[in-house]
């Protein structure tokens, strides 16, 4: 890798880092479990990686944005989550931002063809 | 299958806390899943050799253990600043210290080749002794602050005290309004406090240290210093060992930004207890004779205008600090009164 391609994938990086909570808090309106949910997530072009998923799962859980359940499907005992009544209102206000942000972006973007 | 179950058991391994099992078993589920739909695509079950890539493509067990734990730092990003700022200084000062120290040393001695070496070989390790105790203590910051962050919350912004704020804050807190102590601040005494120890522990073994060249002086003089002295060099030591332990104990309690003065009332009074030792010395009694038997007819009228005006310096300086420590107690209570000292 290229010192320009390895500041780029760092980059690339930073910039997921928050929208990968949101898309996981948007995605969890609907109850998953955490392999259906990375697959429900990666059919709608948001990839993420196990080992970053299952843990901010997680967290997300210990901040009381989710809430979750062990339940049994398809003769398996798996762990539920869902978006909490807590992270509904967190939920929103997080959009609004992102909304912000993507319009700021797209205004500075034309803003810049536009000279 | 026994890959997978080797994977869950090493990640099991490096996990902390009750939730181990937990998280085991959670992460057993949505691994057997995606494991169905791996065999369920090819149409067969993984050979060992596919299972295995599939299971380094997950991380090794250590990376995925680490990524369910907290996330913790020895100093994190928003005290690395100050500890960056703090180390620059304690270690720019060490070094001219120990410096002057060195000069002293090898003018006291016969200078040569081999003791210039020998100092500066020392230096590297003196700064690493430092550099070790400012980490420890930034450590111990870090440490508190992970453990109580509502406390420490916008550390990074009182610790950096911006230079503006500050004056604006003086300003509007009038000729009384006194510098809130930053945490750099702190650190640095703390740093500086222990060196300060080590300098006064080694000075009855190396007197040089406090008198420089004039230990020579000293030793040709006919006159010695008491045995109550020593009684209160070690009280000095034990004032500011407790000086020292205060200050690290606010260090890690996170309350070191507080007003200090309750502390320094306390100080002022620990050091009221030296000079009473000196005050109240047998017979008023400072300085002796080395030889009494050769010099006592000589200079004991001389010894005893020496031992009478120590003995009212001693005096005028117990009552200086008497007289800092009501200042400070009427201070206290005055900004009390006026809601400052929280």
């Amino acid at each position: 890798m290229t010192l320009m391609e390895n500041l780029f994938e760092n980059l690339r990086l930073e910039l997921r880092r928050g929208c990968l909570t949101l898309a996981v808090l948007l995605q969890l309106r609907e109850e998953h479990y955490g392999y259906t949910l990375r697959k429900a997530l990666a059919v709608r072009g948001m990839e993420i990686d196990e080992n970053t998923l299952y843990p901010l799962l997680r967290r997300l859980e210990a901040q009381g944005l989710l809430t979750s359940e062990w339940r049994e499907e398809e003769k398996r005992n798996k762990r539920f989550y869902r978006l909490s009544a807590e992270g509904a209102p967190v939920l929103e206000l997080l959009l609004a931002e992102w909304q912000s942000l993507n319009a700021a972006i797209e205004t500075i973007r034309q803003q810049g063809k536009g000279e | 299958m026994e890959a997978l179950e080797r994977y869950l058991e090493a990640v099991g391994r490096h996990l902390r806390g009750g939730r181990r099992e937990d998280i085991v078993a959670e992460l057993r589920a949505n691994l057997e899943a995606q494991l169905d739909d791996k065999q369920a695509e090819l149409g067969r079950p993984l050979t060992t050799q596919e299972a295995e890539a599939w299971l380094k493509q997950l991380g090794a067990p250590l990376q995925m253990a680490a990524r369910y734990q907290a996330q913790r730092y020895l100093i994190g990003p928003e005290i690395f600043p100050i500890y960056w700022l703090v180390m620059e200084r304690a270690l720019g000062w060490a070094a001219v210290i120990y410096a002057v120290v060195s000069l002293v040393l090898l003018a006291t001695e016969t200078p040569n080749a081999q003791s210039v070496v020998d100092a500066l070989v020392r230096l590297p390790g003196v700064l690493l002794w430092v550099a070790a105790w400012v980490t420890l203590i930034f450590a111990l910051i870090e440490y508190g602050a992970a453990r109580d962050p509502q406390k420490w919350q916008g550390l990074a912004e009182q610790a950096a005290c911006f230079p503006k704020a500050e004056f604006a804050a003086r300003q509007r807190s009038g000729r009384h309004g006194k510098r809130r102590r930053t945490l750099a601040h702190a650190v640095a005494e703390a740093v500086f406090g222990f060196l300060f120890l080590v300098w006064l522990l080694l000075i009855p073994q190396h007197p040089w240290l406090m008198m420089g060249p004039g230990a020579a002086v000293w030793k040709a003089l006919p006159y010695a210093l008491a045995p109550v002295w020593m009684t209160f060099y070690w009280w000095v030591v034990a004032a500011h060992a407790v000086q020292l332990a205060w200050l690290c104990v606010e260090l890690a309690r996170g309350t070191w930004q507080k007003k200090r003065g309750l502390r320094l009332v306390v100080v002022k009074a620990i050091e009221l207890i030296p000079i009473n030792v000196l005050l109240y010395a047998p017979g008023q009694v400072l300085l002796v004779l080395r030889d009494p038997g050769r010099d006592g007819a000589r200079l004991s009228a001389t010894l005893n205008g020496w031992n009478e005006g120590l003995h009212k310096a001693v005096l005028v300086i117990a009552i200086l600090v008497a007289a800092q420590i009501v200042w400070t107690l009427v201070n206290l209570v005055w900004m009390r009164g006026r809601g400052e000292a929280k």
